[in-house]
């Protein structure tokens, strides 16, 4: 453990450097992410400022699930940004012969390759939403909630990165994983709002299937003190639970891996 | 124990059939279809620790098939693999610690870091000891030339220091086997040069067993005692050198200086003249009907002889002639 945790760091410094070479691609791929950000807030506002009631929600309690939501996704997004690509770049050059071949677990290889550098942009919009959220609620602080968000963002990162992962796995046979990964992905824009909006069907979607609701919408009923029963501590249990099948899918999928000719 | 150990080992790939078009395309989700390719085919092979091993044939032969099973990167279809001991494929990350690989041209360093940035990369991820890295870097400098070219990142390297780069990135961590998959493909003649050296010197210090894949036999010649000979997924030959040439070497040619050309020249049957200057006189005979004496004293018996030379057999004359199924004809024989 330690030693991946070195590792990572090697990784990550020697990135920095080939990064730093290219100042300008870091600054524009952070910078827009952010504008994007601020269209999708900006949409939301103009939304809240029409209809100041969302269904039984105020503006701050639906920032607080978006805000929670935006930072899981950006830890899927600055640490397993790779997962998306791995059939496209990685193994239809052939290069993912030669994680096969260190001394290293492949998957951890694959992930530290590649720090994405446009999810800290992401990051930091979700600490401004989250922040703006809590400044706008008033919440009964006790040591507990700044815990209880950090594990809920942790958690709701190993859900977005564990789901990522068993889509990629495909890429073991279909070469191209990235419209599978896509198309579970997205359901995350369910997830932005609260899961009470929708028939039953989407509801038990994200929770069940597709768990994307114990990244935002689970947790932020939790700290608003809406009783949402064990849903409200599941979180870091479906994570682990995900990640460990996700694990053992890609193990799978890499025993079936043909590469390419030549 | 030997190095590497292959029992029956079979490789088959399935690739998906499409017919062309849309329409093709829906038919193939629907009720896919696939293509068998065999591409190894129940080889076994054993490689003792320290030996250089030529591992050749023709395009598509299964040569780098092979080598990703022994690798552990493809898991085989059948048969059983053994490198050190070792499941390559299940025991990845001991297995990888004592093998190195080079595929062809595709580099396993990181595109944008300076050469000397990926070495310390990879050291790291060996766990490679600080002194004797250093120590393993200033030898790989000096041997393969790569002082200039320490902080020149890959992307900006041409072929030949690419693959020197290569190499010093394979055997930093002083791997016990090493595969090296076409190192020399499109090298000039002397970085192939100072790869073959190379690679000899880390044979002959630290007994490094060597599998080397290549299409010139001069790598071979120049590195290997032995070959193995791959065809359509099945070992065709596999022995030293020298019997290839003996077995195979069918026809040889000899050269004479002469004073003067012959009109006519009485030779032994097998024997012909494949090249006649004014002062030179090539021949070539056949050795399972004549001898290289016989040859000689016919000729020297008609024309004035100043010297003469007897050609080693070209393995490449050699090798070509058995890819073109000489083999084939000698066991129907
Ligand atoms: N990933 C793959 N999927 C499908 N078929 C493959 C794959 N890799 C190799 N093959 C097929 O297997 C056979 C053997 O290929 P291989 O790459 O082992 O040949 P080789 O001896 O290395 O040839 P070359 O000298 O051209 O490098 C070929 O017919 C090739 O088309
Ligand atoms: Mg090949």
């Amino acid at each position: 453990m330690q030693r991946y945790l070195n590792l990572y760091g090697a990784f990550l410094g020697q990135q920095f450097k080939s990064y730093a070479e290219y100042r300008a691609n870091f600054i524009i791929g952070a910078s827009s992410t952010i504008m994007m950000q601020a269209a999708n807030l900006l949409t939301v506002w103009v939304v809240m400022q029409q209809i100041p009631d969302f269904n039984g929600w105020g503006f701050s309690e639906l920032l607080l699930i978006y805000g929670l939501i935006t930072l899981s996704k950006s830890i899927n997004h600055m640490f397993a940004d790779n997962l998306w690509t791995v059939g496209r770049v990685y193994i239809r050059s052939g290069q993912f012969d030669r994680f096969l071949v260190r001394p290293i677990d492949p998957l951890f290889h694959l992930i530290a390759d590649r720090f994405c550098y446009d999810g800290v942009g992401n990051f930091l919009v979700g600490v401004v939403l989250l922040g703006a959220a809590l400044a706008g609620l008033d919440l009964a602080w006790t040591p507990l909630v700044p815990l209880y968000i950090l594990l809920a963002v942790l958690s709701g990162g190993g859900i977005f990165i564990a789901l990522n992962l068993i889509t990629c796995v495909t890429s073991f046979w279909i070469m191209d994983s990235v419209p599978v990964t896509r198309a579970i992905f997205d359901n995350h824009l369910f997830a932005q709002y609260p899961l009470t909006i929708y028939p039953k069907a989407v509801t038990t979607l994200l929770t069940w299937l597709i768990p994307y609701g114990f990244a935002s919408f689970y947790p932020a009923s939790y700290l608003l003190g809406h009783d949402v029963g064990v849903y409200a501590w599941a979180g870091p249990v479906v994570a682990a639970v995900l990640l460990f099948a996700g694990y053992r899918f890609w193990q799978f999928g890499l025993r079936h891996y043909s590469g390419t000719g030549s | 124990m030997p190095a590497i150990e292959v029992e029956n080992l079979r490789k088959v790939f399935y690739i998906s059939k499409k017919d062309p078009g849309l329409a093709g395309a829906v038919k193939a989700l629907f009720r896919p279809r696939f293509d068998e390719k065999v591409a190894v085919d129940g080889i076994s092979l054993r490689v003792e620790p320290g030996e250089m091993v030529g591992y050749i044939g023709v395009n598509g032969a299964g040569k780098s098939t092979t080598i990703k099973m022994l690798t552990g990167v493809l898991v085989p279809t059948g048969g059983t693999v053994r490198v050190l001991g070792r499941d390559p494929h299940r025991d990845r990350v001991a297995n990888a610690r004592d093998v190195g690989v080079v595929f062809g041209q595709r580099s396993q360093m990181w595109w944008d870091l300076a050469l000397v940035e990926s070495l310390n990369l990879i050291a790291k991820i060996y766990e490679i000891p600080a002194a004797r890295y250093r120590e393993l870097l200033d030898e790989f400098a000096a041997t393969l030339e790569l002082n200039e070219l320490l902080s020149v990142p890959i992307r900006n390297m041409s072929l030949g220091q690419k693959m020197r780069a290569e190499l010093a990135a394979t055997l930093i961590h002083e791997p016990k086997v090493v595969y090296l998959d076409e190192p020399t493909i499109g090298l000039d003649l002397i970085v192939k040069e100072r790869i073959r050296d190379f690679i000899k010197e880390q044979n002959r210090t630290r007994g490094t067993t060597v599998i080397l894949t290549t299409h010139d036999l001069g790598d071979i010649e120049e590195l290997c005692q032995r070959v193995i000979i791959i065809d359509a997924g099945h070992i065709i030959f596999d022995g030293p050198i020298s019997t290839i040439k003996d077995r195979f070497g069918k026809y040889r040619e000899i050269t004479f200086e002469v004073a003067a050309g012959a009109a006519r020249l009485e030779l032994p049957a097998g024997a012909d003249v494949i090249a006649a200057e004014p002062r030179t006189l090539a021949l070539r005979f056949d050795r399972t009907q004549t001898t290289a004496s016989q040859v000689a004293a016919a000729v020297m018996s008609q024309v004035d002889v100043r010297d003469f030379s007897l050609a080693e057999p070209d393995l490449s004359a050699i090798v070509k002639q058995i890819y073109n199924g000489a083999l084939q004809e000698e066991a129907a024989a």
